[in-house]
């Protein structure tokens, strides 16, 4: 029974706060403790900005306590970030589409390589390339099931050589059969891996030259920050917020006036990679990554998802269209 | 006993299925982290066959595999046995190769021996031959005293003689321990395979993985459940039909 001494209804602060907020107009608060955002891959030079955010303090500076965790082979953060144990994630475009065909709530916050950085080492004075047609009767390696096999595949359909042309070589991160000549046509990221396995040859005394599949017809697009619907839903402006406070440190971090400090970062993540050569690798980075203008940082090339949509269609990889317009979050608040 | 073991594989495979599907429509998770039942039924029709080929594939290394990591570690066995230098020796080597990752090692022997058939072969005899040679050091350093002290005795005991008394004695524990370590050949076999081959079902494994398709992996691992079921079953059948000739009628 209720105690007739009790009021029926008791004012407590928290009922004034909602209260409040509900006539002055804004939302309920958006309570995320520690953001989790995984990457695609290890630390290396493609994750740069992500960690200067950290460093830097553009998470905090944003309200936001953040924990960046690498990716790897093993890791999927599409998969993590609908089972709910990431809120962001880093995911190439074939990922992105493979995961929205078969109904994964995603959506593209934007995307950070403007132009693929996969390409293919070669010897010049062994294998010339002067267009695709020299590809005919050369080895070229591809990882099986990679989405270098998948880009490869679209450069030799759009010139018309037969995959009975060309021999494919099943590739693994050790690059003895190209150290060795067993392979003519390596893949590499060119601003990650290129500039150490460059030096190396370099020094042995090798010329080497790359192919890049997008002036031969190929758009491909590679990392984009992704989110899930429901986050985007739910916590409209925590998004907006990591989003711009992100964009901020990559931006910063690719500005070649903050280059000593994202040195100093990077080589706090990952220390074996020589300062020379991460100095190279982001000079690499910057031409791949930042748009003109410099603060469109992030755009999302509209056209290059669909033909990278269409690539995966084409090639069986996906089993059905994904209205890509559909993935992409707009404008946020 | 072929029967037995398939229907309780199925019923073991079934189960984790189920589960997983439990988990999807608990959380509501797309065909993308989990796939609906449709979607592996698709896969199995549309992959099985070239699957099943790369089960059999793997199978074949992994029986050389196992079949080399026998001969191999009752050789080692032998020797070993001896309380000699040599023995020590042996015994020592054998738990340091055994303490290295097979994943640090691999790629070693890729660069060695490239990524065919060979490297497959000896990745799977290094998995299982370690616990083979464990048994078989117990087994053979272990006197059957009844036996052997007449042979011992009357001077006719020679290093042959002794291995087989005690592999006799012990007919039982031998089978155990190879129908046990086949298991492991297949396992050894399918990491070689993911971690550098061109053939087989983990190089198949290795490509549904970079591909983010789980309806794939789960039809690999119903085929590999089923083909590693197939060997154990086959294996008990010749120790069995092994120890009865052994024994007499």
């Amino acid at each position: 029974m209720r105690d007739p001494g009790r009021p029926l209804f008791r004012l407590r602060p928290g009922m004034v706060l909602v209260g409040l907020c509900l006539v002055a107009g804004c939302a309920p608060p958006e309570d995320v403790k520690e953001i989790q955002y995984r990457l695609k891959w290890l630390y290396n030079v493609s994750t740069v900005g992500d960690l200067y955010a950290v460093a830097q303090g553009h998470f905090a500076r944003a309200g936001l306590q953040v924990s960046v965790k690498p990716g790897g082979p093993e890791r999927d953060a599409l998969k993590e970030l609908e089972l709910g144990h990431a809120h962001f994630g880093v995911a190439s475009a074939d990922q992105v589409l493979r995961a929205a065909a078969k109904g994964a709530p995603l959506v593209v916050l934007a995307q950070l390589f403007q132009v693929n950085p996969l390409q293919w080492i070669y010897r010049p004075d062994r294998s010339p390339f002067r267009e695709p047609a020299d590809l005919r009767g050369k080895t070229i390696g591809v990882t099986f099931g990679g989405n270098d096999e998948t880009i490869l595949r679209a450069l030799l359909a759009r010139h018309r050589i037969a995959e009975g042309e060309v021999r494919l070589f099943s590739v693994r991160y050790d690059y003895t059969p190209f150290y060795e000549g067993r392979v003519d046509f390596w893949p590499l990221y060119i601003n990650a891996q290129a500039p150490i396995i460059g030096e190396r040859l370099e020094k042995a005394g090798e010329k080497i030259a790359f192919l890049d599949p997008h002036p031969w017809g190929v758009r491909f697009v590679a990392n984009s920050v992704v989110t899930t619907r429901q986050m985007l839903e739910s916590r409209p402006r925590t998004v907006s917020r990591f989003l711009s406070a992100l964009l901020q440190a990559w931006r910063d971090a690719l500005d070649p006036a903050n280059e000593e400090a994202a040195v100093r970062v990077l080589r706090n993540a990952d220390p074996e990679t020589p300062a020379a050569i991460v100095r190279r690798q982001l000079a690499v980075t910057r031409r791949l990554m930042v748009p003109d203008p410099p603060s469109a940082f992030g755009r999302i090339d509209a056209a290059a998802w669909r033909e990278t949509e269409e690539i995966l269609r084409t090639q069986g990889l996906i089993e059905r269209p994904v209205a890509v317009e559909a993935l992409f979050a707009g404008v946020l608040p | 006993m072929l029967h037995r073991r398939i229907t309780q594989f199925f019923i073991l495979y079934l189960a984790g299925v189920g589960l997983l599907l439990l988990f999807k429509i608990a959380l509501r998770l797309s065909d993308y982290v989990i796939p609906g039942p449709a979607e592996i039924l698709r896969t199995a029709h549309v992959y099985g066959t070239a699957y099943a080929a790369a089960v059999l594939n793997t199978l074949g290394v992994a029986v050389l595999g196992h079949v080399l990591s026998i001969f191999l570690a009752a050789a080692v066995a032998v020797i070993a046995r001896l309380k000699d230098w040599v023995g020590g020796f042996i015994r020592t080597a054998a738990f340091n190769i055994q303490s290295y990752p097979i994943v640090a090692v691999a790629p070693i022997l890729f660069i060695l021996l490239g990524d065919g058939l060979v490297t497959r072969l000896l990745i799977a005899a290094l998995i299982c031959y370690f616990p083979l040679l464990l048994s078989f050091l117990g087994i053979f350093s272990e006197p059957v005293r009844e036996i052997e002290h007449f042979y011992e005795a009357t001077g006719r005991m020679t290093w042959r003689l002794q291995i087989k008394i005690r592999a006799l004695e012990n007919l039982q524990k031998l089978n155990t321990v190879v129908v046990g370590s086949a298991t492991l050949a297949m396992v050894g076999t399918i990491v070689a395979e993911f971690i550098a081959a061109t053939a087989g079902i983990g190089y198949r494994i290795r490509i549904a993985l970079y591909q983010s398709d789980l309806a794939k992996i789960l039809v690999a691992l119903l085929l590999i459940g089923i083909g590693t079921s197939l060997w154990l079953v086959l294996l008990e059948r010749l120790g069995i039909a092994l120890q009865r000739k052994l024994e007499g009628p």
